[in-house]
């Protein structure tokens, strides 16, 4: 039971610097931290660094599960031996949003269901994931994709912010162990606490009261009725074709391998690093075929992947509405947007109908 | 909601998938121009000896400095110890593969891919369509029903390509096209020289060849691999023919770098083509999107 003593403690705020001190001293920690202007996620010395209150990271915590650029294999052209000196360390993430839990609990069925990676596995097992409840901004439309709350995702432990006090959620036993490690800083959850508890997830609920939001429902359905839509042309057309949407998404995992030779052509790096849908040279076939040629394609292809392809792949929706895609989107590109641009074509009132057939709306 | 990924981490590591196994290159046969069959062993014998697989599968192929590229497999899994490859010289790995000799060693890892459904095949008839490079694929169903005939009835072979200087296993083409268990049929774009006219039962396209066959439809399963332009109007031809979509599979070919659905290159529609394909029903052609 979630909410049994035994499985929740409180931690008081006062207590919270000597709770990552704690951590520290455990592992290496890695926490948000600040970069100039922005936030990320970084390996910490000083726990002064550690940035509470942010609303996201440039990048996901993905990066310390799987390196955006990482030798998979070395090889000798002498004998073709494959070897690695890859080996996974202990380390604990700090201050995870309740989005990217989810999104690691993605990447985790991707690598882990069939054919399981057991690199992944091994970093994943040797990682401690504790979360942080957090309130959205504008780009954030967790509400919408079901991930607001850590509910179902895969971590460790949870921090849900309730005033004076942080409720901490143990959710394995790799939790409880810290938790036991570091007892004297927690008391035992009492009934007001559970009180305060369910009055932070209603706050964080109301907070997007004002917001857009994207209706996610029957999702899979309205990208494929409106897979001609002018709507994509029409956004695509803004595209720079960068990658940055991809590159910052907590869910996105394709990569590009390749061999590079020494100078000498007698070792061989097998490097594999991460690509993006949104490249031309994605889809490109040796003889020169493109099988996605257009800008068009490649645009559609992201949200086709994210709300049809995970949805058969994973059974989960690929999106977790952490809003990094459009916050970074160097040409305002803004997926609530371009949702909400499908979902009008898609129903509009029926005196509107006229409207619809002279933009062009094929189907 | 409880967490129903968490027994994904409680277990093991596993062998890592992404290891390949040296196999030495014994044979090189030069099939036509810039097409080359290579013949390989496994080094470890423990791996040739357990090494098995389904016609229609593909492995990954590592050229040395060059990097890892997905083949299908040419060769039958009812033939032991050894397994080939029909390889086009026609990108930047593929050059140095083909620049190889007998004796050097590569590394290979899979099998990978669905297949081809060759067990619900049996008990039916198998009509095979193959347009230039398709017949690599299909040659190593085509010679796993011969050695396995009697589970199979009626066989035809159908097979197009450019003009006589490109078809390929021109040998083994012209003995099974005097055996009486197998019905071949051939067509070349141009016939233009003595050979060609030997070789071609007609000048044309392969749709123009299904007409010809002398099937139930309903009671015959149709395996298709040629270039992506070609499967529109087989498939077309076949639907027309009275063969159900249920029982056409196409062989199709996207970009791949793992093989094993991580990579997510080879993304048809929602489906990809390592692990969902390379084999698939006509009937998915209708799901996804951009498919052919």
């Amino acid at each position: 039971m979630e909410f049994h003593i035994e499985r929740a403690k409180v931690l008081p705020k006062s207590n919270l610097w000597s709770f990552l001190e704690g951590l520290k001293k455990i592992s290496p920690l890695i926490a948000p931290v600040k970069r100039g202007n922005k936030t990320v996620f970084s390996e910490v010395n000083d726990i002064s660094d550690i940035i509470i209150n942010y609303t996201r990271t440039i990048l996901p915590p993905k990066k310390f599960l799987v390196p955006y650029r990482r030798v998979r294999f070395t090889y000798s052209t002498d004998n073709l031996s494959f070897s690695s000196n890859f080996k996974a360390r202990d380390q604990i993430i700090f201050g995870i949003h309740s989005c990217d839990l989810h999104g690691i609990s993605i990447l985790d069925s991707v690598y882990l269901k069939e054919n399981p990676d057991p690199r992944y596995l091994e970093v994943r097992k040797k990682t401690v994931l504790i979360g942080i409840s957090c309130m959205p901004d504008d780009y954030c439309f967790c509400l919408s994709t079901g991930t607001a709350f850590p509910d179902g995702a895969n971590w460790d432990l949870f921090l849900t912010d309730i005033g004076a006090d942080y409720f901490v959620s143990i959710g394995s036993p790799k939790g409880d162990e810290l938790i036991i490690e570091l007892k004297r800083l927690f008391r035992d959850i009492e009934r007001e606490d559970l009180e305060l508890y369910k009055r932070s997830t209603r706050k964080k609920k109301e907070a997007f009261k004002n917001k857009k939001l994207p209706d996610l429902e029957r999702i899979s359905q309205l990208i494929e009725l409106e897979y001609e839509s002018p709507v994509w042309d029409e956004e695509a057309k803004r595209c720079l074709s960068c990658g940055t949407c991809t590159n910052v998404c907590p869910t996105c995992f394709c990569y590009t391998s390749i061999d590079v030779p020494d100078f000498e052509g007698k070792t061989v790096k097998r490097v594999e690093f991460t690509t993006s849908c949104q490249y031309p040279y994605y889809s490109l076939v040796a003889g020169g075929h493109y099988f996605k040629p257009t800008r068009t394609a490649r645009f559609r292809h992201r949200y086709y992947h994210k709300f049809v392809g995970y949805p058969y792949q994973i059974e989960k929706l690929g999106c977790v509405g952490c809003g990094r895609c459009s916050a970074e989107c160097p040409a305002k590109i803004s997926m609530v947007e371009t949702l909400i641009r499908l979902r009008g074509t898609d129903e509009k009132e029926p005196g509107k109908a006229a409207e619809q057939t002279s933009a062009g709306r094929s189907l | 909601m409880k967490k129903s990924l968490e027994k994904l981490l409680n277990k093991p590591l596993p062998v890592d998938p992404f290891k390949p196994q040296r196999a030495v290159i014994t044979d090189i046969e030069e099939l036509a121009p810039d097409h080359k069959k290579f013949t390989f062993s496994f080094l470890d014998e423990g791996v040739a000896k357990s090494w098995d697989y389904i016609p229609g599968q593909f492995v990954m192929l590592t050229v040395p400095k060059a990097g890892e590229i997905p083949i299908s497999i040419c060769s039958s899994p009812t033939r032991k110890g050894f397994f080939e490859l029909t390889v086009r010289k026609v990108g930047r790995k593929t050059k140095v593969l083909h620049q190889l000799k007998p004796g050097d060693v590569v590394a290979v890892r899979g099998p990978y891919g669905n297949g081809f459904p060759v067990g619900i095949m049996e008990n039916h008839n198998v009509l095979i369509i193959a347009g230039g490079l398709g017949m690599a694929p299909l040659r190593s169903l085509v010679w796993y029903i011969l050695d396995r005939r009697n589970r199979f009835k009626e066989i035809y072979l159908l097979y197009g390509t450019r003009s006589y200087e490109f078809v390929l296993y021109k040998e083994e083409l012209r003995r099974l096209k005097e055996r009486e268990d197998i019905k071949c049929l051939f067509c070349l774009d141009r016939v233009e020289t003595p050979e060609d006219r030997e070789w071609a039962d007609i000048e044309g396209l392969l749709t123009e060849l299904i007409p010809q066959v002398k099937l139930k439809p309903s009671e015959t399963y149709v395996a298709v691999c040629g270039p992506p332009v070609a499967y529109k109007f087989i498939g077309k031809e076949l639907l027309k023919n009275g063969y159900p979509e249920s029982q056409i599979f196409v062989s199709l070919e996207r970009k791949m770098e793992c093989g094993i659905g991580k990579c997510g290159h080879c993304q048809i529609g929602y489906k990809f083509a390592c692990v969902d394909g390379p084999i698939f029903p006509l009937w998915d052609t209708k799901n996804l999107p951009e498919m052919l």
